[in-house]
């Protein structure tokens, strides 16, 4: 089951005694220090995974996600509470992390990717891993290092779709795009997602056998 | 005279069992997963970070008193220790030693006034905060080191693709075999030394207002130098090819600028300070 | 419908569930695989959503940041044992010099380029509002820190003798960028040492 865009929190329940996000919110109005830190705890989580996803750097993560924390309190005040925090606070940093990259001119979403891909990623491409089945669950690490090496366009789509949980009308207004070249780059993406896990699981295979 | 000798014997006896019993070791243990953080603030006293062997994070400590407590807590993978001063604590009655055993990937945040801080064998982010004792951070990788302290000594050993800060008012600061994409010191009166090879195509700014700045480095060392004195001496062992172009006035034995070594791969060394004397040493090899 | 076709449908129909798809899919194991096998990537997907733990400097900097731009206003210590030593009232005094040393950087950040004409008038207040801070500093330092008086002392004259003299080379060559760096890192320099005397500058 792919997690909502508005289910932000952090996987741990909070307990009976901490304060309710709403009061939170209503104390960082007020500029309490622990409200925001509070808040920062919540889902620091959640958008930091969302800007190393999508960036794949650590120190680039780490600045976007200040930089997302930051721009949401300095806008605190006028939350009125319409919709979710947690969406607010998603939309805000989905839109910083693709300002950044829109700025160091990293393809939102590469044409030159949808081309090479129907050649790369035809339906016939064969890494000679094919004999390598993808049974069982699949590694959670192994899966973030495949994610981590896709190229920035597809990554930007998978993590959008496939990990945080968007629609392909919202990532096509979001990335820019059409909605059919959305669905296009994640059905890529998956491919090479695939493509990829296989051919880690078929070198760890040949290190088994070879040692 | 022997019951003089006898009532001292007992007097230091019963010091020294008062002492003893004051003093007290608690250990605590904590399961985390990859990257965890962890912090110590610990006012007086000692810190020293080791990488464990498991996903665990083990803190030792030795509290000189009962007017100091450690507060620890864990939230996720995140563990804070804190020694908690109790009413009368002083810098001996609130010392508290740490020796903290955390997994090499975690990111650790460590904060003392009087103790010295350490930290080695580690690949996760590294933030010590000292004020008057000495800070020691080696063999580290690929990670952030951050240090700030006021006049405690900085020693910084074998950093590998760091991204190395410095903060120092007055301590001096010493990095052997630290490289990085960014390596800066930036100081108000402390020297600096550095000994290495400039590597890793990196940004390495030393600035000190009044402390002298030294670099021993290799003669095949890639790097774009510039060092310049506003008021004191520099000197440059090596031969540099001379630049067409620089922010400052090169004026002779107050500054220099060149490359060296291959400017394709070349890092960019800015050597700054305003009294201090900057010396460009060539090392030995023995190679 | 065959292989090639399938697995272009999948873009638009992703598990496999339309008619013609699943009719293919009962015949051909290996596209049925790899139905099996996305559908597995996709469930394993959303396990990555909250994976990973930010270093702890991401909060240090926001809360500096907050600090900074008088966000965060003083009302209950964040960090009870700590600051317990130092009332929420002390607060005022330093962060009001930090403050003060955040906008002389920034004032002859922007002024320098372009006015350096005013310089002068512009470096005078600042300067001024740190001295008097100073005293201050000092008497926080001996209320709490006694042992560290003369550290503290010593070095706070160092850095204001380090501004003073960064700010007559900047007086004397005004387009010395390098002078202008080293003004601004001395000011950073004393805005530290507000920091550590404060114990705040880490959560």
């Amino acid at each position: 089951m792919r997690p909502g865009i508005g289910d932000l929190t952090e996987p741990r329940q909070p307990k009976g005694t901490e304060p309710s996000e709403a009061e939170l919110i209503e104390r960082a109005k007020l500029g309490d220090a622990e409200a925001f830190q509070g808040l920062y705890d919540k889902h620091k989580r959640r958008v930091y995974s969302l800007c190393l996803r999508m960036t794949a750097n650590t120190a680039e993560a780490e600045d976007l996600a200040q930089e997302a924390f930051l721009q949401l309190y300095r806008k605190i005040a006028t939350f009125r509470g319409e919709s979710a925090f947690s969406t607010w606070l998603h939309r805000l940093s989905v839109n910083v992390v693709l300002m950044h990259l829109r700025k160091k001119s990293l393809p939102v979403v590469s044409l030159e990717e949808t081309t090479q891909g129907t050649e790369e990623d035809s339906p016939k491409r064969d890494f000679g891993a094919d004999d390598v089945a993808l049974a069982g669950s699949i590694d959670r690490m192994q899966l973030q290092r495949a994610v981590e090496s896709l190229p920035p366009g597809y990554r930007m789509i998978f993590v959008l779709h496939d990990i945080e949980g968007y629609e392909h009308n919202e990532i096509a207004k979001i990335a820019g795009c059409s909605i059919g070249n959305s669905k296009s780059q994640l059905h890529k993406a998956r491919m090479k997602l695939r493509d990829l896990l296989k051919m880690n699981r078929a070198e760890e295979a040949g290190k088994t056998r070879a040692g | 005279m022997a019951n003089k000798r006898a009532a001292k014997l007992v007097a230091i006896g019963v010091i020294v069992a008062g002492t003893l019993v004051a003093e007290s070791r608690k250990e605590y243990h904590f399961a985390v997963g990859p990257r965890a953080g962890v912090s110590v603030m610990n006012p007086y006293g000692s810190i020293w970070v080791k990488p464990s062997l498991n996903n665990t994070v083990v803190v030792n400590a030795v509290l000189h008193s009962d007017k100091v407590e450690v507060d620890n807590s864990q939230n996720g993978n995140r563990v804070d220790i804190q020694s908690h001063l109790l009413a009368g604590a002083d810098s001996d009655s609130g010392r508290v030693d740490y020796e903290v055993l955390v997994p090499a990937d975690a990111s650790i945040t460590l904060h003392s006034s009087t103790g010295s801080l350490r930290a080695e064998k580690l690949h996760g982010d590294v933030s010590l905060e000292g004020a008057g004792a000495e800070v020691d951070v080696r063999d580290v990788s690929d990670a952030h080191v951050h240090v700030k302290t006021m006049n405690g000594p900085v020693n910084l050993d074998n950093i590998q693709n760091g991204h190395v800060e410095v903060d120092s008012l007055s301590g001096e600061v010493t990095m052997r075999g630290v490289n990085g994409p960014l390596v800066q010191v930036v100081s108000t009166s402390g020297k600096i030394n550095y000994i290495g090879d400039f590597g890793n195509s990196g940004e390495y700014r030393l600035t000190s207002h009044s402390g002298d700045i030294e670099a021993t480095i290799p003669e095949w060392t890639s790097a774009d130098v510039s060092a310049r004195s506003v008021r004191g001496e520099v000197h440059d062992d090596i031969p540099l090819q001379p630049k067409n172009h620089t922010w400052f006035p090169v004026d002779k034995g107050r500054a220099f600028a060149g490359t060296m070594g291959r400017v394709a791969v070349s890092s960019t060394v800015v050597l700054r300070t305003f009294s201090g004397k900057i010396h460009l040493r060539k090392r030995s090899e023995n190679k | 419908m065959n292989c090639v076709e399938l697995q272009q449908s999948l873009a638009e129909v992703e598990d496999g569930s339309s008619l013609e798809q699943r009719a293919h899919l009962r015949a051909c194991p290996a596209c049925s695989a790899l139905v099996n096998e996305l559908n597995l990537i996709v469930a394993a997907a959303g396990e990555l959503q909250a994976a990973e733990e930010p270093s702890p400097r991401v909060w240090n900097s926001i809360e500096f940041a907050l600090r900074q731009e008088g966000l965060i206003r003083p009302q209950r210590p964040l960090v009870p044992s700590f600051s317990a030593r130092w009332g929420a009232a002390r607060w005022l005094v330093p962060m009001a010099a930090m403050l003060l040393l955040a906008l002389g950087i920034y004032v002859r950040r922007e002024s320098l380029p372009n006015q350096m004409a005013q310089q002068a008038s512009v470096a005078v207040p600042a300067a001024n509002s740190s001295d008097l801070n100073d005293a201050d500093l000092m008497q926080e330092v001996v209320d709490n820190e006694p042992a560290m008086k003369t550290q503290y002392a010593e070095n706070l004259r160092q850095v204001n003798e380090s501004i003073r003299d960064a700010q007559g080379v900047v007086d004397e060559s005004p387009n010395d960028e390098d002078a202008r760096r080293s003004l601004m890192d001395a000011y950073q320099q004393k805005s530290m040492l507000f920091q550590m005397a404060m114990d705040r500058s880490l959560p």
